[in-house]
């Protein structure tokens, strides 16, 4: 029998995030609040693909892993930038929560996971042995290659004693992670959970998004009418997840809840979502039923709005079929710092937690005139709404796979 | 817990289906086999692996399907059409929503990830294929089986080394639990292509000299490998299907301090007659193994021997010991391509163990109906 009744919210007490804007909510904030946009050009490798901006963080990652306590010289030495990416963003994450979290575990979203040193060793490799150099290139690097190497150094830096998973659903991975650990939370596997999700740049998926022609040369609008595609980006969203009760008897500063988790798959096609947005309603509804509320309750969506041509158009249309015409404000919130692809769901989980708190609806930044065949009420400017109570996240991927969370106010 | 399993399907090294598996594992078939592995430089290379055997899509895909697969997407989807034969479910019968797949695979789609990477250095970027990309996801293995049988209910794909399918049973047993699904297809697979095989050699994980098999009770740096897909039908107990075996409990955890805790919790609520294992003859892994199995009191079986070894092999084991428990026998494993002197009853009880050298720990405990 399908679930019907509410399901017991999930408490966030800390959250943590990383990406082109830069590192940590307070510069997150300041992205959102001034309009900056987190455009600008690939410099991680040379690439003959030219004319097509990145989401890419700026900032000095070895600087910022040095502020986590728990990172051995062992454990920094077999970091993928993915990785690196993943522990700055939980490190805040735990450090805002409080939590000794080492009785608890980490469910984490990814897709590139190492490969941004695999590919490297394999182009190496194979320039060696057709220029039949006689020097080996050493492949012990390849390791960080696997998903759950993100995982094994979560754990060591934190020492965690409960399951650790690594998910792979492409661009929903990290919204999966998150509802799954609150699942987790729910069944009494462990009372704390680190989720989220990371992904870095990488020539696969830079030069696999291009090759689909799905990439804007001037940086993602979504929603707009003229828009030309996405803006491959790389960044981490954590958030520490807790039984409400484990929050309240340790006396944990509650930053909301998580009340909602819908997931479908469409089943249509390998790429391309469902023509109706036939998977991605089937997750919004299901979200909202496990939170209990009607369509009328959610006060903000955070849209997946990657700027590609059919995402926002059946996107803007499951939007619509759920919760009628102009009736919610929506907002994509890509143009800050691209689509960090299987992280994204982890990122926007902390920009919606974020809007929740300070009752502030991010914009929909680079859009100019929506698109035709929609009446989506778009944030065009920040926007202040002291009501409001719930917001979703939406994100999708590949394999028409949808993930909608439903994040409530915490009282 | 009241999951069992209704449906089993497994294409590897001995044989294209349950059947042909059933009794190569009663036989004592050795599937390893020299078999040759393209080198970046061009080289060619012979080394010993248990490669899986075509699989045998006939009557069970439609060949303009198939097309778009390649090689461990089409043992996926075919150990799924198995799978649900075999539990005689129609998948366009049941409402689809209801109807999930959660899929372990640690590398996932390599070749098509390698021939994506081999269009651009050698065409140039601007020129890499869109077809590679859309296969090299992590998650097309699951993503082809859901447009294969309509399945538009909850779709994953977990990734977490040796025990990635014993991480999407653990998964699909909570979906089931929380009535997220009605029927879940959980499965692993991983193929070995000759880039895993390359990096693999590099870093001494293989053996490269010619063995009569794998060893699981031999501690040798390198192993024997190999690759195949087990996909199962998974419901609650509820189900009018037929049930081949039962799913106790399963347990994810971290065993960084080598403790066998997972296991041990869950030996206290029902003791197996017979303790299966990932051993798998690397030196790390026979440590791990032997310092559990020493802390449980029970000696581990492992098939590895018998049908090779990869991150997902805990797949087609799971397909060992459903078989054991479903049909009241045991199969002798091999040990370098000879029977291991290891006898026992048919088993009613199954502990699974399953610790990882990364640290991370599965168990699982599967009994009888």
């Amino acid at each position: 029998m399908p679930q019907s009744s509410p399901l017991q919210p999930v408490a966030i007490t800390g959250m943590g995030v990383i990406g082109a804007f830069g590192r940590g909510v307070t510069e997150l904030d300041r992205a959102l609040s001034e309009g900056r946009e987190g455009v600008g050009p690939l410099t991680l490798w040379e690439s003959t693909i030219q004319g097509f901006p990145v989401g890419q963080y700026r900032g000095d990652l070895q600087r910022d892993l040095d502020a986590i306590a728990g990172l051995t010289p062992r454990i920094r030495a077999r970091l993928s930038r993915s990785d690196a990416l993943a522990l700055v963003a939980a490190n805040e994450a735990v450090m805002m929560s409080g939590l000794e979290p080492s009785q608890g575990g980490a469910y984490v979203g990814q897709s590139v996971c190492g490969t941004l040193t695999t590919e490297e060793l394999y182009v190496e490799a194979r320039r060696r042995a057709k220029a039949r150099e006689p020097e080996k290139i050493n492949l012990s690097g390849a390791f960080v290659h696997e998903g759950a190497n993100t995982l094994d150094r979560l754990a060591e830096t934190w020492g965690l004693r409960g399951p650790t998973l690594s998910f792979m659903t492409a661009c929903s991975s990290a919204a999966n992670a998150i509802g799954l650990a609150a699942d987790a939370i729910r069944a009494g596997r462990c009372h704390s959970m680190i989720a989220g999700g990371s992904d870095s740049l990488s020539r696969i998926a830079f030069n696999g998004f291009c090759s689909l022609k799905v990439v804007s040369p001037d940086g993602p609008r979504p929603f707009d009418r003229d828009r030309q595609g996405m803006m491959v980006g790389e960044g981490a969203g954590m958030l520490v997840l807790e039984s409400l009760e484990h929050a309240r008897a340790r006396g944990a500063k509650i930053l909301a809840l998580l009340t909602g988790y819908g997931h479908s798959c469409d089943a249509h096609h390998l790429t391309a979502p469902h023509p109706e947005g036939k998977g991605a309603i089937a997750a919004m509804r299901e979200a909202l039923a496990m939170a209990g509320l009607q369509p009328g309750d959610i006060g903000y969506i955070n849209a997946h709005g990657t700027a590609t041509l059919d995402n926002d158009r059946t996107e803007a249309r499951a939007i619509s079929a759920v919760f009628g015409e102009g009736n919610v404000p929506v907002s994509s919130t890509k143009r800050f710092f691209g689509h960090t692809l299987a992280a994204a769901g982890g990122v926007e989980a902390v920009v919606a937690v974020h809007a929740l708190q300070q009752k502030k609806l991010p914009p929909n930044l680079g859009l100019r005139a929506p698109l035709e065949d929609s009446r989506l009420d778009l944030v065009t400017g920040t926007r202040e709404t002291p009501a409001l109570r719930h917001v979703l996240s939406n994100s999708f991927g590949f394999g028409g796979n949808n993930a909608a969370l439903v994040f409530t106010e915490a009282i | 817990m009241g999951v069992v399993v209704t449906g089993i399907g497994v294409v590897s090294a001995l044989g294209a289906n349950p059947a042909a598996f059933r009794r190569a594992l009663l036989d004592g078939t050795n599937a390893c086999a020299m078999h040759e592995f393209a080198r970046f430089d061009g080289s060619v290379v012979r080394a010993p692996a248990y490669m899986a055997v075509p699989a045998e899509p006939e009557g069970l895909i439609e060949p303009r399907k198939l097309r778009r697969m390649f090689r461990l997407a089409r043992m996926s989807a075919v150990a799924a059409r198995q799978a649900l034969k075999h539990a005689e479910l129609d998948p366009a019968a049941m409402d689809s929503s209801r109807l999930g797949i959660c899929f372990g695979t640690s590398f996932g789609a390599m070749e098509p990830t390698q021939k994506f990477m081999d269009s651009w250095i050698e065409n140039g970027e601007a020129s890499a294929s869109p077809l590679q990309f859309m296969n090299s996801v992590h998650g097309i293995l699951a993503s082809q089986i859901a447009l294969d049988i309509n399945a538009t209910g909850v779709n994953l794909t977990t990734a977490q080394r040796d025990i990635c399918f014993e991480a999407a049973l653990d998964t699909a047993v909570g979906l089931l639990e929380a009535h997220r699904a009605d029927v879940i297809l959980v499965g692993g697979a991983d193929e070995l292509t000759p880039m895993l095989h390359e990096f693999g050699s590099h870093t001494g994980q293989l053996v490269l000299d010619e063995v009569a098999g794998l060893d699981p009770w031999g501690s040798r740096r390198g192993v024997v490998p190999g690759d195949g897909a087990g996909v199962f039908v998974l419901e609650r107990d509820d189900s009018p299907r037929r049930a081949l075996a039962r799913v106790s409990a399963t347990r994810i955890g971290r065993c960084d301090t080598g403790g066998a805790n997972i296991a041990t919790e869950l030996m206290q609520s029902s003791t197996p007659d017979l303790l299966t294992s990932n051993r798998d003859g690397g030196s790390r892994c026979a440590r791990l193994n032997d310092k559990q199995e020493a802390e449980l009191g029970l000696k581990g079986v492992s098939h590895r021997g018998n049908f090779g070894t990869w991150p997902a092999a805990g797949a087609v084991q799971f397909a060992a010991n459903v078989l054991m428990l479903n049909n009241g026998e045991f199969y002798v494993p091999l040990a370098s391509g000879k029977p291991a002197e290891l006898k026992a009853d048919a088993p009613k009880t199954i502990l699974h163990n399953a610790p990882s050298i990364s640290g991370n720990h599965a168990a699982y405990l599967l009994a009888l109906r």
